[in-house]
């Protein structure tokens, strides 16, 4: 770090997370109730708590940091809302639908659903104007662009005070001059209207995704605008040495100047910096295969990083929009501590989807919650501290946790309060595995090759028992899990990923120049925003990537591919890597039949240097002073209360060897050690739990 | 119907609700890998396939939310073809089927049934099934409209071994796969549906070595049991008493004129036994076999019964079925031809229980989806030289119905597929195939006209590039619109029909039957297809709602007049509200002249 301090503010729904880094010092949290009028007064909020616990001013904290990084979820919350501008779009002609065709697909759960609703259109048909001109699939103009109908458009477009512009042609992918052209008349008759192109923002096969992630970017970019703007003018006047970063889903930083451009990119910017903390807090235990979890009140995050790589989705639907760009692969699942136990329709018992939320919470939080939830489950199991004092205004009432358990689940299924409760417990943690399934297996890995961090404030009670469902080993608790995404963007890089399309069989003789002056294109463009944005040209690097299938598949495998000229022996050596990537998601490979290579991507990174973890003193023993005598759990559904230690996490020093049944509490987070446990407190700060055997 | 098998004592619901996610996960890594290993645009692009896992009885345990009209029939057909091995099943062995002898659908939808052996006990089978986009035959992609018989559709696979204790049958296989067009596509397909069963084994087997054959057998008989429970109590909320329904299937070429088929669904109490009445069967692609009409059957049941995931057999073991005598439409026998099935007359017999059920629940049914009325593609890729064939799924997206609760989705059906299948990506076709697609949008005044509007239907038009490209039209929908109901009416009913147009110089072709034809580059076929019934009466729909779908183009400014009462100025920007109540209260008295 070239200054004293780096600066992470993690901004979510609730609260804001801020971890402020200091050079060779501790790593401290904070956090302050989100304001999503203006996020700036939530992080001036964050910024007087630090210059009281450091004693400085807020500037001074600002002018001594290094990089200032916020995440935000104002993207997300636009498209939750539907909050985002009134968009146009500009589309071939005989294609103005297909963004509410969507295919023709409805979601499964759904099927015979007769109150399910279609999914939400961003842009009314009545504003979905068609423009004669067609390219065909090998960049080829079938007819040329008909200007009078995009004229004919953009009065429509005024008369409807449009904000934003989206133009998605077919095959622009190809040949992207049609909606260059459409591009130029837009911005000279509307000006001061936002305008995007699906060439640039998704080019890549595939006319539904792109469309549907140009409209998706129109819709937000103006509301992201708006907010750099508002961030990055705060920031200026404490001072700040360098221009704000944003956290994108890709995993990486950028300026504000691409986000307001691309506000597609950072619709799932929260959760996405977790895989990267998880690498980072799993790194001095020389593990760097990672599932990261995170439960908070709500919903379940799982992200996975395999080999120290972190894994992205492509072209999926995420809040029922489709989405080509790469975003981190965030399995999210309706499971939190808020989550609802109920009995369905044919008598059995579900956990969730749906949450008791913040307002009226579980029922244990005495504001009016009638609902059994995963939390009053964990209150009545013993995790949590009976009577204690949730952000200084709810206490956790034992009695109503139960009478809620045996009302709405013991007695409809005729089980013990005991064995009820135990059951939500297992029954969310197999919810839970089974997204982890959905992240791992199905992606081909073994969760049993990977180590569980844990992050979120709920998820401590949880993760032993996830271990065991999952047959994982390994599990790390870092003291800061509570605020782990804000300290995964604080050791995270700048990176843009940059795509382009070229179908074509692959093999010794295929077009390797085509390939090799796309990739060329692409390094060089990104390069050029990093230098220009002041990194050194050693610190830059370059990852290759291509999708491929067998020939007449439809859905690729992605490979990473090495650097540098494509040859011949490079392609073998591709080849087999995808053959070999087939057989393990697929259980089988066609080596004898012919491949196909339809869509590249070059991520450029402009690495940043990295805060160093905390050093915590070593003292085993300080396990007696932390000691905090005996609370009854249960810990099967025999209904047997077994007598649990107890320790204050603050009071613990590196070194302390805690073995199960325990349970930790943190200022923040509670774990609990399953019997056949045990935990061991590493200077960096993080808690390995392992399996143990007496 | 079978009587409910006993079963002794119960698991605790814990572990039951555990083993269900377990099975549904095991069913969703199934349908993942077909979904991205298929080849076939009708596998990958139209999720035309279904997973389902069977017990060792062998009955349904978990059918995927897939295609209807797979999942029904699967269950005879599961039966079919382990009765026909009896003995003779061992580990290892994968067993492939299409014949609607044993209970298949038709001869293009291929199943694999893989048994699941566990410490050397039949414990489970993995079952998939899928649409190949050719099984042989005089008509590339399997729909001949001219075969009179069975034999001239192509090639019937009765259920025959794949592979045999582990090892594959290199010459079945082959002998399969010579009888196909575009071969490598269907081998690919049949990896993929190999590579599916093989998944699902993988985590049965793990479910087992957690749990234990007696646990998870216990759960799963549970499991049916509430299954059954639930639909028992649907049907008892039903009046015992018999009730009607009918439907009507026009006349699609076979040139015998419009053919009704009629059910009655007998309610007593708990249970419910639906008995069908059909013509006789004709020389012509549209006989529907025995398991085949079971989709059809149990279709109609849930657009009744509308039951959330998940699904198994014991939401049937109240429900006894007569398919009327053999040799009639709905219960074929040898050697009548079927292909057409899976769409017509499934649909057509599905709207007759779904009427019979709105007789007897009003208030619980929805209205009816567009019938599939579609197009394949065949011809040879002037680029490679070689043929290509395949099912135009984006041709029969048609109108989903309205229902008690809102619209209809547009571009949601056919009503035989219910929203599982996907259309594909335009350009991902367009690179696929020598094709230029100018069209794939929704169809103005396709919706049925209702209190609560039928989804659109949706038009593709298609023109070939540098070659002659052979067109073969199949389905219906095209002369018979789709039901609404709860009163809802039609006044401009012609506009909600399918059709298939052929544009060539100087003229403009419309079949309303299945014919085969050809285009050269320069013309263009458009295959319209039908939207979606409405639900209740057009004139109580609130005028701004019609004002919207004017604006929206879904509703033209004379249809929002014609079907609803609704008078707007001649822009379609203002309702004309004194026009508009009088409109109404006409219609109010005097119904609509449809």
């Amino acid at each position: 770090m070239k200054q004293r301090f780096r600066l992470g503010v993690d901004a979510g729904g609730t609260f804001t997370d801020f971890v402020l880094a200091e050079k060779d010092g501790p790593l401290r949290l904070f956090k302050s109730p989100s304001t999503p009028d203006d996020g700036t007064r939530a992080i001036a909020a964050g910024l007087q708590q630090m210059a009281e616990a450091l004693d400085m001013s807020a500037s001074q904290i600002v002018q001594n940091c290094d990089l200032c990084i916020n995440g935000t979820t104002v993207a997300l919350n636009a498209l939750i809302e539907l909050k985002g501008v009134k968009v146009g779009l500009l589309c071939t002609a005989g294609h103005e639908d297909s963004i509410e065709i969507r295919l023709g697909h409805k979601e499964e759960g759904y099927r015979y659903d007769a109150s399910y609703p279609p999914a939400p259109q961003l842009v009314p048909r009545q504003l979905r104007r068609a423009v004669r001109g067609r390219v065909l699939s090998d960049g080829s103009v079938h007819e040329p662009l008909n200007e009078d109908d995009i004229l004919a458009a953009i009065e429509v477009f005024r008369a409807e005070q449009v904000q934003s512009v989206a133009i998605s042609f077919v095959w622009s992918v190809r040949n992207p001059a049609h909606e260059r052209r459409a591009r130029e008349l837009v911005e000279q008759h509307l000006p001061g209207v936002f305008v995007c192109c699906g060439s640039e923002v998704y080019p890549q096969v595939r006319e539904y995704t792109r469309t549907s992630t140009t409209v998706v970017n129109a819709y937000l970019s103006p509301v992201m605008g708006r907010y750099v703007q508002r961030i990055d003018q705060f920031f200026a006047e404490h001072g700040a040495r360098a221009p704000v970063r944003y956290y994108q889903s890709n995993g990486g930083l950028a300026l504000g100047t691409v986000m307001r451009e691309r506000a597609v990119n950072a619709i799932n910017s929260g959760p996405a910096s977790a895989p990267q903390a998880g690498l980072y807090i799993a790194k001095p235990f020389g593990i760097d295969n990672v599932i990261t979890v995170d439960m908070g009140g709500t919903s379940f995050d799982i992200t996975l990083a395999k080999g120290g790589q972190t894994q992205l989705n492509r072209n999926f639907d995420f809040l029922r929009h489709r989405i080509g760009v790469p975003m981190i692969h965030v399995e999210t699942l309706g499971a939190g501590g808020g989550s609802i136990a109920h009995i369905n329709t044919f008598g059995m018992l579900e956990v969730g989807p749906h949450s008791a939320g913040a307002t009226p919470g579980p029922a244990c939080y005495g504001k009016g919650g009638e609902q059994a939830t995963v939390t009053d489950g964990n209150l009545a199991l013993g995790y949590l501290r009976p009577n204690a004092v949730l952000g200084g205004t709810i206490r956790l009432d034992q009695d109503k946790a139960r009478n809620v358990i045996a009302a709405n689940v013991a007695e409809p299924l005729g089980i013990s309060v005991e064995k009820a409760a135990f059951g939500i417990n297992t029954l969310v943690n197999m919810n839970m595995a089974n997204g982890i399934r959905r992240i791992s297996i199905e992606q081909g890995y073994d969760p049993r090759d990977f180590a569980l961090i844990c992050a979120g404030g709920a998820t401590g009670m949880h993760i032993t028992a996830l271990a065991e469902e999952l047959g994982v080993e390994t599990v790390l608790v870092p003291k800061s899990a509570s605020c782990l995404c804000a300290f995964g963007q604080v050791i995270s890089d700048v990176k843009y990923n940059f795509l382009a399309s070229a179908p074509m069989r692959l093999h010794r003789e295929a077009d390797l120049a085509e390939l090799n002056r796309l990739f060329a294109d692409m390094e060089q463009r990104g390069r050029q925003l990093l230098l220009d944005d002041g990194f050194d040209a050693a610190d830059i690097r370059v990852h290759r990537s291509v999708e491929m299938r067998y020939m007449g598949q439809i859905h690729e495998c992605t490979v990473d591919i090495a650097g540098g000229e494509l040859t011949a022996a490079s392609v073998d050596a591709i080849l087999a890597a995808f053959h070999a990537r087939h057989e393990a998601l697929f259980t089988y490979s066609e080596p004898h039949n012919p491949v196909e290579l339809v869509n590249l991507e070059c991520t450029l990174t402009g690495l940043v240097d990295k805060p160093a973890l905390p050093s915590l003193a070593q003292d085993a023993d300080s396990i007696r002073d932390a000691h905090d005598g005996f609370r009854p759990m249960l810990f099967d559904d025999s209904g047997r209360w077994v007598e649990t230690p107890v320790y204050r996490g603050e009071q613990l020093l590196a070194g302390s060897r805690i073995v199960g049944p325990a349970a930790i509490e943190e200022p923040t987070t509670t774990v609990v050690i399953r019997p056949g446990w045990q935990a061991e407190l590493h200077t960096s700060g993080t808690y390995k739990l392992t399996r143990w055997a007496e | 119907m079978t009587q409910a098998p006993h079963h002794a004592g119960r698991v605790d619901p814990i572990t039951l609700a555990v083993i269900r996610g377990a099975l549904e996960t095991t069913q969703r890594e199934m349908t993942l890998t077909l979904e991205k290993t298929g080849r076939s645009s009708v596998f990958n692009l139209a999720h035309d396939y279904s997973n389902a896992l069977f017990d060792h009885l062998p009955e349904m345990i978990l059918q995927g939310q897939d295609i209807p009209i797979h999942l029904g029939s699967l269950i005879p057909a599961m039966k079919a073809v382990a009765g026909f091995f009896g003995d003779d099943i061992h580990e290892g062995d994968v067993i492939y089927h299409n014949d609607p002898a044993y209970q298949g659908s038709h001869i293009l939808d291929c199943c694999m049934y893989k048994p699941v052996f566990y410490n050397g006990e039949l414990v489970f089978w993995t079952v998939c099934k899928g649409h190949l986009t050719d099984i042989g035959g005089p008509v590339p992609a399997g729909y001949n409209p001219a075969a009179k018989e069975i034999y001239a559709e192509g090639l019937r696979i009765p259920p025959v071994k794949l592979w045999e204790q582990g090892r594959r049958r290199d010459d079945v296989v082959n002998l399969l796969l010579s009888n196909m067009r575009a071969r490598r596509d269907q081998e690919g397909d049949l990896n993929a549906q190999f590579g599916a069963c093989r998944v699902g084994e993988r985590n049965l087997i793990a479910l087992l070595d957690k749990y234990g054959v007696d646990t998870v057998r216990a759960a799963i008989a549970e499991l049916k049991d509430m299954a059954d429970r639930h639909m028992r109590s649907l049907v008892r909320s039903i009046p015992d008493g018999v009730y009607h329904g009918e439907a009507v299937l026009e006349d699609a070429g076979h040139g015998l004129g419009a053919l009704t088929i009629r059910t009655t669904a007998t309610v007593k109490d708990d249970t419910v036994h639906i008995r069908v009445d059909s013509p006789p069967q004709v020389p012509y692609f549209i006989n529907s076999y025995a398991g085949n009409s079971m989709s059809g059957i149990y279709l109609g049941l849930m657009m009744f019964a509308q039951v959330p995931p998940p699904y198994n057999e014991g939401l049937y073991r109240c429900v006894s079925v007569d398919l009327g005598p053999k040799g009639t439409l709905c219960n074929a026998v040898e050697p009548a031809p079927h292909v057409n099935c899976t769409t017509t007359p499934m649909e057509t017999l599905t709207d007759a229980v779904r009427m019979a059920f709105e007789a007897a629940a009003p208030e619980r049914v929805t209205a009816s989806w567009g019938h599939a009325s579609g197009i394949n593609i065949a011809g040879i890729n002037p680029a490679t030289g070689e043929q290509y064939v395949t099912m135009v799924l984006a041709s029969i997206i048609s109108g989903a119905g309205a229902t008690r609760y809102m619209d209809g989705w547009h571009a949601c059906g056919p009503l035989c597929c219910f929203g599982a299948l996907s259309s594909g990506d335009i350009e991902l076709l367009e690179y696929a195939y020598p094709i230029i697609i100018h069209r794939y949008g929704l169809q103005e005044d396709s919706g049925g006209a209702g209190r609560y509007r039928g989804g659109s239907g949706t038009v593709w038009e298609v023109e070939p590039i540098d070659h002659e490209m052979t067109i073969i039209a199949f389905g219906e929908g095209r002369q018979i619109g789709t039901m609404g109901a709860a009163g809802a009416v039609d006044a401009l009913p012609e506009r909600k029909l399918g059709r298939l147009e052929i544009d060539k110089p100087g003229e403009h072709i419309v079949h309303r039957q299945n014919v085969i034809t050809t285009i050269q580059p320069g013309e263009r076929a458009r295959n319209v297809n039908p939207g979606g019934g409405g639900y209740g009466l057009p004139w109580q729909r609130p005028a701004e709602e019609v004002l919207r779908d004017v604006c929206n183009g879904l509703v033209s400014i004379d249809a929002a007049a014609t079907e609803y009462g609704v008078i707007l100025d001649s822009c379609g920007q203002h309702v004309d509200a004194a026009a508009t109540a009088a409109a109404r209260q006409r219609m109010n008295q005097q119904g609509v002249q449809a």
